[in-house]
């Protein structure tokens, strides 16, 4: 959710460079970040948000060249893991409680979700 | 005591007979507060019938019983005592299953927020299943989102976008109160459990559809969602919604089609419903007031 400014929810923008840090698989400087961002934020933002990420020691960095290149801290999203998976284990079913982005289905429903996907590419091609 | 007493026990059937049809329509948004409220109310009422059927096995108490050897004083004997009892039974069941259903609620939410530090508004935990949770805060922190590397992976920056946006929404909006109400409603009276499974539904689809807003791409939303549920293909689903696919196939249907308008008209019938059933549970009240008066 955007704020009536304009900005973007606080925590988002983190979220944003933090997802892309996971998602790479080596190190990254504060270009890649932005372009794999897809020029959605200025370079000064992507470096300030990097720093404050060093700071709260979430994501490691090391000299590279003129710069840095970052990489998230695993120790922490390993701690989280087993904790997430302890607060998840049991019975009943905790995750019934909770909403998912990711929605489970069966066969039927993902060869339909297949077609609806290839629908939509089609139709986002001009 | 007539057939007041007993018509909200069955008052639920068409809350949940519309409830799809309700959700099919319009903006999420809308439907999903006007269900739970009506199934909130339709619990709250249907409760209360229990209640009297229930207390009309007070006369069956040794001062009340006495009066029944006095020929003269004849008793009225509204309601079978098999069925008060049926009721007390029922009665008690309901509460367990709420009992149950908030505790669990609020055990999962406060494990899951003992994962953060106070303050941090994004957790990451490194597991391969793809998962993204909006954890509620409390009156003293905020919520904060807690996603798997397995999501994030699994997703380009571009659909990360649309998940931190439609996760943020849940939180913004406080989804999980509107879903906890209707769990409670549905745990009270089991008729409600397809309304609870909407109100679930209706909560992802306004995400969906404030992500969308947010992002400004309906077809990046639609392709997010779809690549998130077809990476889980294969776990038995949670929640089944029926007709038409599952949750996740409805969801990406409703985001390939251009963005809801509002239809007021389709949430009469969850009014109409909650207005018969507050003038039902008040004629009921009253007989069982005047009985209460012929007993005592």
């Amino acid at each position: 959710m955007t704020t009536k400014d304009g900005r973007r929810a606080p925590g988002t923008l983190e979220a944003g460079v933090m997802g892309v840090l996971w998602a790479a698989a080596t190190p990254m400087s504060a270009a890649d970040v932005q372009r794999e961002l897809g020029g959605e934020l200025a370079y000064n933002t992507v470096q300030t948000i990097l720093i404050r990420l060093h700071e709260k020691k979430t994501v490691e960095r090391r000299r590279a060249g003129r710069g840095h290149v970052y990489w998230p801290v695993e120790d922490a999203a390993t701690a989280a893991a087993s904790r997430m998976r302890a607060a998840l284990a049991g019975l009943p079913d905790r995750r019934a409680v909770l909403q998912h982005f990711a929605q489970a289905l069966d066969d039927a429903d993902a060869e339909l979700l297949r077609d609806l996907l290839a629908g939509t590419e089609q139709r986002r091609q001009p | 005591m007539t057939f007041a007493v007993y018509l909200p026990l069955l008052l639920a059937l068409p809350l949940t007979v519309t409830a799809r049809r309700i959700a099919a329509r319009g903006t999420p948004g809308s439907a999903a507060w006007a269900l739970t409220v009506a199934a909130v109310i339709a619990a709250a009422c249907s409760t209360w019938s229990l209640i009297l059927l229930a207390l009309t096995m007070l006369d069956d108490l040794p001062p009340l019983s006495a009066l029944d050897d006095h020929p003269t004083l004849e008793l009225p004997e509204p309601v079978p005592g098999p069925i008060a009892l049926v009721a007390g039974l029922l009665l008690l069941a309901g509460g367990a299953r709420l009992l149950t259903d908030v505790r669990l609620r609020l055990a999962t939410y406060r494990d899951l927020r003992a994962i953060s530090e106070p303050g941090e508004r994004f957790v990451v935990a490194d597991l391969a299943t793809p998962m993204a949770v909006a954890v509620p805060g409390t009156a003293r922190r905020p919520g904060h989102l807690l996603v798997t590397t397995g999501i994030l992976r699994l997703l380009d920056a571009d659909e990360r976008r649309v998940l931190f946006a439609h996760e943020r929404a849940h939180l913004d909006r406080h989804h999980h109160r509107l879903v906890a109400a209707a769990a409670a409603a549905a745990a009270l009276n089991p008729l409600l459990i397809p309304v609870r499974e909407t109100v679930a539904y209706l909560v992802e689809r306004w995400a969906d559809e404030d992500a969308a807003a947010d992002v400004g791409d309906r077809a990046l939303t639609a392709k997010a969602v779809a690549r998130a549920a077809l990476a889980t293909a294969g776990t038995p689903p949670l929640t089944a919604l029926g007709i038409g696919g599952g949750a996740a196939v409805q969801r990406v249907r409703a985001l390939t089609a251009p963005a809801p308008a509002p239809r007021r008209r389709r949430l009469v019938v969850p009014m109409l419903v909650v207005v018969v059933f507050l003038a039902v549970v008040t004629v009921a009240t009253g007989e069982f007031i005047a009985l209460a008066r012929a007993w005592l």
